[in-house]
């Protein structure tokens, strides 16, 4: 469905991306993990249109998404819940629901099914439906930034980091939304320093260091691979 | 009593136009980050789209006046290609000097256009006088102020009830964001110039028939419209509303029971307290950097 063919990115003179090939199948659940300034986040922000490319090439369902605006990639399919949620403060968690919508959304059409879909996986939020973005707790704003995702009716979905910030027991119940989200037939791609968390909901994992992936194999061969073992998972 | 009545609907017709003219900048400032140095000539520009409609062309009322708001739209989506695009990476003082030289050139561009001769523009209620509690109201007076509260409302809706207008407000508050919601941040960043350029069109066309259309009528406007939002808190639309009126209102009273001479002591007085004691205004945001 997605695929990066040697891409490079780089910030000024710094280059973050030094020529990552990876690709992701239909349905499928991969995790990027690395260590922080590993340059997960510039992947996928790269994949979003965030950040120019400087060569290489990005392909989703076989077609070149070259400078396509991110707006239009959303339109595609593509949609993100960024790093540091990016909860839109002043707004209402309905309000930063509705917004999700903007891709597919035309004039009577009416977001209230994905809005009880939403709702019915993060009920947190139902409860919280006419508070304003900031007032929400770090956890609530994870489930509002991937709940806003989901309302874009996306094909492959975007998460950067969704356990940053959490306590154990909330980044446990995130992921366990991760799954289900996962388990309907989405196809996602996660960004995650937490390695265990991360591992346990993919199919398929990349390990990125220094802008290049080093490692790459199903999620159960990585949990038992002994480089990972030492640098991730803390043996 | 009957003369107070008579200076306080005066004073609420002056200052809605105030509170459009203010309104128009906060759109501005909330979505762009840009504080609009030509906002008075904004306003200035409505109302010589007015004379050139209805005293030059000489097209009915209701027509003309719709020919004037679509001009000042026009010219709000010219002010974000021409102006803001090419200055929205520049450092801030760049686009402050920026759009102040855009105002000179706005009001030299009317002097050359209609002269120093100042104009009288007709309103469609002239000389139609209300009689409340014995005083003797102007009915564009109360128009005015009645048209001011229809377009609050409208504002309202437009950015509390509608797709559109939250979008808009997202746009203001992470545009990163608001790129992967799927938004097309640069049409609503055109819209909201857009918008600003026809409040200060309607603002414009308000204030005509009470002062008269002299290409000189900016600057005024746009200290009393900057008075009112620093009253009001700055960024805030419900502080733009309440420190036009305030303005407005202190501008007829004071020169009524004070003196003329005096008559903007008081609004500008009560701007350099609140700049001294209370920064953020009445309806005080907080203040935030942007990124």
């Amino acid at each position: 469905m997605l695929s990066t063919d040697k891409l490079v990115v780089a910030y000024g003179g710094s280059v973050a991306l030094h020529g990552v090939s990876l690709r992701i199948g239909g349905g499928e659940t991969i995790a990027l993990i690395g260590a922080n300034g590993a340059g997960k986040t510039t992947l996928l922000r790269a994949i979003s249109g965030l950040n120019p490319v400087r060569s290489g090439s990005i392909h989703f369902d076989g077609r070149p998404l070259g400078t396509l605006a991110s707006e239009k990639r959303v339109s595609l399919g593509i949609a993100q819940a960024p790093e540091g949620r990016r909860v839109f403060p002043g707004l209402t968690v309905e309000e930063n629901l509705i917004l999700g919508t903007t891709p597919w959304r035309r004039w009577g059409q009416s977001p209230a099914k994905d809005l009880e879909r939403v709702f019915d996986l993060f009920p947190r939020l139902k409860e919280r439906r006419s508070q304003l973005g900031w007032s929400l707790s770090g956890g609530e704003q994870q489930m509002l930034a991937i709940g806003r995702a989901l309302m874009a009716r996306p094909r492959l979905l975007l998460l950067d980091e969704p356990s940053l910030g959490l306590a154990p027991r909330l980044a446990e119940e995130v992921y366990e939304r991760i799954r289900q989200i996962a388990a309907a037939g989405l196809t996602i791609l996660v960004v995650e320093q937490n390695t265990v968390l991360a591992l346990a909901v993919a199919d398929r994992g990349y390990v990125l260091e220094n802008g290049r992936v080093v490692l790459e194999g199903r999620a159960a061969e990585l949990k038992q691979d002994a480089r990972v073992r030492e640098a991730y998972l803390g043996r | 009593m009957a003369d107070f009545i008579q200076l306080f609907i005066n004073g609420l017709a002056l200052g809605s136009v105030y509170a459009l003219a203010a309104i128009g900048f906060v759109i501005v400032y909330s979505a762009t980050g840009v504080v609009n140095f030509a906002a008075g000539q904004f306003v200035m520009f409505g109302t010589f789209a007015g004379v050139a409609m209805l005293a030059n062309a000489g097209l009915p009322w209701p027509v003309g006046y719709a020919a004037a708001l679509l001009a000042m739209a026009a010219f709000g989506a010219l002010f974000f290609i021409v102006v803001y695009l090419p200055l929205r990476t520049s450092p801030v003082v760049t686009v402050i000097i920026g759009t102040v030289a855009v105002g000179i050139v706005m009001q030299n561009a009317a002097l050359l256009g209609f002269g120093s001769w100042p104009f009288r523009l007709v309103s469609p209620l002239e000389g139609i006088t209300i009689d409340i509690g014995g005083a003797a109201i102007s009915a564009h007076a109360a128009m005015v102020v009645v048209v001011t509260g229809l377009l609050v409302g409208l504002i309202w809706l437009l950015f509390y009830r509608t797709a559109l207008g939250i979008g808009m407000r997202a746009v203001a508050q992470d545009v990163e964001a608001a790129r992967l919601m799927g938004l097309n941040v640069n049409r609503l960043l055109a819209l909201s110039w857009m918008l600003a350029a026809v409040l200060a069109g309607i603002a414009g066309l308000l204030l005509g028939p009470m002062w008269f259309a002299d290409v000189n009528m900016g600057d005024p406007i746009a200290l009393k419209a900057f008075a009112a939002t620093i009253i009001g808190g700055f960024g805030s639309l419900p502080g733009a509303i309440a420190g036009g009126l305030f303005v407005g209102l202190t501008e007829l009273l004071g020169a009524s029971y004070l003196s003329s001479a005096y008559k903007d002591l008081i609004a500008f007085a009560v701007m350099i307290l609140f700049l001294l004691v209370r920064p953020q205004g009445v309806f005080g945001e907080r203040i935030q950097d942007r990124g």
